[in-house]
């Protein structure tokens, strides 16, 4: 039977989103990846999150939850994240358009927890959006990550085509293909 | 004179054996093994950092 240390730290996120101190979340990056292409060594957990603004300022803070994660006794910081039961947490802001379909479009997924049995639900980014915010972040590692998408045919093209275009990421997506050597399989 | 090397075609088939295997892993089953990874890289990253603070310290 599988365990993991991260269906616990699921597990602190959704206390965290069942007492309003964050709003719907999805999990992004290379833990998201890792249900369509070959996992490859992560050190954090990166999480998409819907906040509030505050007094409707427009701005956000994550400090509420650093402070609620404090009283749980998660006071530890490490690669920028705080380490909840393991695995350093990093909590991205919902900042545009994109994160923000991409949070309300993910799929709902289960995390074993380190219980034999027990699994945490949770929801994690589709593959079209996990390459549209590789493209749109454009560092050599996520180049590496749609990379192997393509090569894995693990994004669906159509569906990535339209986030693509819906996103103003069209130039960006050529600038990849140009950059990395590879036949544009979208926009041609 | 031509140099020989040996065939490796069966090493490299089981490797790309072994990465379909990986991929049909499920989510969980990811998890737990870049878990298991981290782990074991632990160490390495760990010397890593010792090296690389040494260099440092003798500049």
């Amino acid at each position: 039977m599988t365990t993991t240390r991260m269906g616990d730290t699921v597990r602190v996120l959704n206390r965290l989103r069942a007492e309003g101190v964050i709003g719907p979340y999805a999990i992004a990056g290379a833990v998201a990846a890792f249900r369509h292409v070959e996992a490859t060594l992560t050190e954090d957990l990166d999480l998409l999150v819907s906040l509030q603004a505050a007094g409707g300022s427009g701005l956000v803070s994550i400090a509420p939850i650093l402070d609620r994660l404090r009283e749980l006794g998660y006071a530890e910081f490490r690669m920028e994240g705080v380490v909840i039961e393991g695995w350093p947490v990093q909590f991205l802001p919902v900042a545009s358009a994109l994160d923000a379909e991409a949070v309300e479009q993910a799929e709902d997924v289960e995390i074993p927890t380190s219980l034999e049995g027990i699994s945490e639900p949770t929801r994690a980014l589709r593959a079209e959006h996990v390459v549209a915010k590789a493209v749109e972040l454009g560092r050599s590692k996520d180049f590496i990550r749609i990379h192997q998408y393509l090569e894995e045919n693990a994004v669906d093209i159509d569906a990535l085509r339209a986030v693509l275009e819906r996103h103003g990421l069209k130039d960006k997506w050529r600038s990849f293909c140009m950059r990395t050597g590879v036949t544009d399989p979208i926009f041609r | 004179m031509t140099a020989r090397y040996p065939d490796i075609s069966d090493i490299i088939a089981r490797k790309a054996a072994g990465r379909r295997a990986a991929a049909r892993r499920s989510f969980g089953e990811e998890i737990a093994a870049v878990e298991a990874l981290r782990e074991r890289v632990e160490p390495l990253k760990q010397a890593r950092e010792a090296a690389r603070a040494k260099a440092k310290a003798r500049r």
